[in-house]
């Protein structure tokens, strides 16, 4: 059961990696996508603030990338 | 750029610290910075500019069936009288076309005919393009001050330097009417006048195409002079997978083969700036160690 | 095109143009590109309820651009820290002794209150460094280094990261690992896993320094939908092994039936703690799993960002977070962008409130209410403004509650009429400062 699904959530990423050819922008309309607020991490300091909290307080870390340096407390 | 004409209006709006002018012309938005709170000043003065842009453009696109470049692509042979500002237009491009090693030609305009630049796989004939070659070529037209003939079939296009040297008779109108610091803008191609009350300068964009997470604006500080941005964002042809982009080699009748995406390169005019920004273009995998020996500041992006 | 004089040109060139607008160029031209370092400093305050953790916090990322895209990143954070923590005791109605970390004294806690060992002061520096730079057209590559001290544990870890775009760059696949490595200096030493706290100046279940190893590996895919949305997916694993438990953190042991603290039996000459408390013990590796999705949208000059983000792990805790932010402009240059954070998480299959007087120990057990069950949200709102010379400003004020409850299973006796989850109330705020140089 477990080998079927690590074989179809592959073929899941194929295909949504394929699928993804027909979408998107044209170089010239990323006007939108280049501005600073449309960035995936707009204050990475925050960010790293926010994970540093989190961590401490919460089982969780990371996500968007890793733990990004560790400390005492989990 | 299209056949029908876009409206001619001028809008103005106060901004934090100047006035902003928007107008259309040549085929691309136009703007004039204005380091004044005073609207009024500030409308009068965008309407020199504009009014030189439309005037410009009114003679010299080879759209418009008025035009001078209209009235010459049109003489089927016959020898045409042209004014001084038009010889002077042609002087310069006389240079370039030298100073390229004629690769910059503004007969180029007849290969227009085989290329369409959107972006599609449309890639013409050789047999079209050696065809439409041997109409092209300064060499054989005849320009001697101030006439000039062109072969029957042949074209001339001034849209390579047109809107730079409209930047330029802008900014020297401006110069003379007023003191007030101002930048003007067409479609990428700006200069600035003048000194500014507060700061410095201006802060001008420019747009380097990444992806997320890269940061896709630099920011330049222009205290004095122009800048001018060579580029094929807009208008491209890609052939197995390679991007051509639309700034044509006279000399092949092939878009430059691995040119930049694009050039920006700052100048004392706007005309300087663009000329080595197309001549950069022109160098293909050269253009940086082109305008590093130019001695100029640039930006490339590949 | 064969090298001809180039300088040549650029003469010519002006010469023609001088030629051209009948007059040479008034000034020679001045451009120069705009900073080269980007500097981003908070100020950050965070305090909890009821006289628990307090840090204040200065971080500082200074990113110089250089040409190309490559970029150099370096960062420094200096946390504060004071306060208590809860200890992981079980209150009770009666006050309850117990020894300090360093086993230099002890303290006593209240009745009715659930114990918090405020022997919790510290100073943490964490640096770190990185590096990255496009590979060829398509390609990207990081490399990173960090870095953290505190009085008692220190961090060292590198990371890696490759990244390639796809489809006019609309769409990039990047994978990246990390590694740490942990070493653990707890004060008085790492106590022996689910030994009994003893007395003052009683060092003899205390070991010497222990070590951690983290191994993280990340993949993602984001994707441009179009003009307006951006869309990002991850998968993480991440694999910790070595010392993981929290040397501080103890269970109390009671009475099976009454549910209160079993009193300890006093050591004579020696400062004892008042009940039966046993150290936690943690397995020595935990296996992570995590899932994210990423989307931000731009709708007529707003951008809403929307997240979330599935954990599971070999420790039984699931988790689910959602979080949501609106940047909302005001004029051209200031914005509000309010947050919103909700979290859940399930229990580790060892943690348990209390350990109960007679039953055997089990092999792990933990009451870090950090493993337990909850729920958090979080609240805030954000201001940002940008000056006239460019440089950027905000502050953020954000409220986050996080309410648990005991596994209803687990509680016995008199437990029931004790709070037995410390439940968290705390305040972010930061102010923060962007500015090139």
């Amino acid at each position: 059961m477990h080998k079927y699904m690590s074989r179809i959530g592959l073929l899941v990423v194929i295909a949504f990696t394929a699928g993804c050819s027909s979408l998107g922008v044209e170089p010239w309309e990323r006007d939108v996508l280049a501005k600073e607020e449309m960035q995936l991490v707009t204050d990475p300091v925050e960010a790293g603030i926010d994970d540093h909290i989190y961590f401490s307080k919460e089982a969780s870390s990371g996500g968007r990338g890793f733990g990004g340096g560790g400390c005492g407390c989990n | 750029m299209t056949g029908s004409r876009p409206e001619r209006g001028l809008r103005v709006r106060r901004r934090q610290d100047h006035v902003l002018a928007e107008f259309a012309a040549m085929g691309c938005p136009c703007e004039i910075l204005v380091d004044t709170d005073d609207e009024s000043a500030a409308r009068e003065l965008a309407n020199v500019v504009a009014r030189e842009a439309w005037r410009v453009e009114d003679k010299f696109s080879r759209y418009l069936p008025n035009s001078v470049v209209a009235r010459i692509n049109g003489s089927r042979g016959l020898p045409v009288l042209v004014d001084d500002e038009t010889a002077g237009l042609l002087d310069f491009a006389a240079c370039l076309y030298e100073l390229s090693e004629r690769r910059f030609d503004i007969s180029c305009g007849a290969l227009r005919r085989a290329w369409v630049f959107d972006g599609a796989s449309r890639v013409p004939d050789q047999s079209l393009i050696d065809a439409i070659l041997q109409t092209v070529g300064w060499q054989r037209l005849e320009w001697r001050r101030p006439s000039i003939t062109l072969r029957p079939g042949m074209e001339i296009d001034l849209g390579g330097i047109g809107k730079e040297y409209a930047v330029d008779r802008a900014v020297a109108l401006l110069a003379a009417q007023s003191s007030i610091a101002c930048l003007v803008n067409f479609g990428g191609d700006l200069a600035v006048v003048g000194a500014r009350r507060d700061t410095a300068g201006w802060q001008v964009g420019i747009e380097a195409p990444g992806s997320d997470g890269r940061r896709a604006h630099r920011l330049v500080h222009l205290g004095a002079g122009a800048m001018a941005t060579s580029g094929d964002s807009r208008r491209y042809v890609e052939v197995d997978g390679r991007r051509l982009g639309h700034i044509l080699d006279a000399l092949t009748g092939w878009p430059v083969d691995s040119a930049p995406r694009s050039v920006t390169v700052a100048a004392d005019t706007c005309t300087q700036a663009g000329s080595l920004a197309t001549l950069a273009m022109l160098h293909g995998p050269n253009a940086e160690n082109f305008l590093l020996d130019a001695g100029v500041k640039f930006w490339v992006v590949r | 095109m064969p090298r001809q004089d180039k300088t040549a040109i650029a003469a010519s060139l002006a010469s023609a143009t001088c030629s051209l607008l009948g007059t040479p160029a008034a000034t020679p031209v001045q451009a120069q590109e705009e900073p080269g370092w980007d500097l981003n400093t908070a100020l950050l305050y965070y305090g909890e309820n009821d006289d628990r953790v307090q840090d204040v916090s200065l971080n500082l990322q200074a990113i110089r651009n250089f040409v190309d895209d490559r970029l150099l990143t370096l960062g420094l954070a200096v946390d504060t820290l004071t306060g208590a923590t809860p200890s992981g005791a079980i209150p009770f109605d009666g006050p309850q002794t117990f020894t300090r970390p360093s086993a230099r004294s002890t303290y006593t806690t209240p009745p009715n209150t659930i114990p918090l060992d405020d022997s919790f002061l510290d100073t943490r520096v964490a640096v770190n460094a990185s590096w990255q730079q496009p590979l060829g057209r398509l390609y990207s590559i990081g490399a990173g280094l960090s870095a953290s001290n505190e009085y008692d544990y220190m961090h060292m870890g590198a990371n890696l990261k490759l990244s390639r775009d796809f489809n006019k760059r609309n769409t990039t696949v990047s994978a990246g690992l990390a590694i740490a490595m942990d070493d653990l200096s707890p004060v008085g030493g790492a106590p022996i896993p689910l030994s009994q706290m003893l007395g003052e100046d009683d060092r003899s279940n205390k070991t010497g320094d222990q070590s951690k190893d983290v191994f993280d590996v990340v993949v993602g895919l984001t994707q441009v939908i179009n003009r307006n949305l951006l869309v990002q997916a991850n998968y993480s694993y991440s694999n910790s092994s070595g010392y993981l438990n929290d040397p501080y953190k103890i269970l109390s042991v009671v009475d099976g039936t009454s549910g209160d603290p079993v009193p300890a039996a006093p050591v004579p000459g020696e400062d004892f703690p008042s009940h039966l408390y046993l150290y936690e013990n943690r397995p020595d590796e935990r296996t992570k799993h995590s899932a994210y999705g990423q989307a931000k949208y731009y709708l007529s000059g707003k951008v809403l960002d929307v997240s979330y983000r599935y954990m599971t792990d070999d420790w039984e805790i699931d988790s689910h977070t959602i979080d949501a932010r609106l940047r909302w402009p005001m004029g051209d240059r200031s914005y509000l962008e309010p947050h919103l954070r909700y979290y859940t998480q399930t229990a580790a299959d060892f943690y348990r409130i209390s350990l109960v007087d007679g039953e055997p120990l089990p092999s792990y057990a933990s009451a870090d209410y950090r493993l337990g069950e909850f729920d958090a949200v979080t609240v805030g709102m954000k201001y940002g403004w940008k000056l006239a010379s460019g440089h950027e400003m905000s502050v953020r004020l954000e409220y986050y509650m996080q309410d648990g409850d005991a596994p209803p299973g687990q509680v016995i006796g008199n437990q029931a009429l004790q709070e037995l989850y410390p439940d968290l109330d705390a305040i972010i705020a930061q102010f923060s400062y962007r500015f090139g140089w």
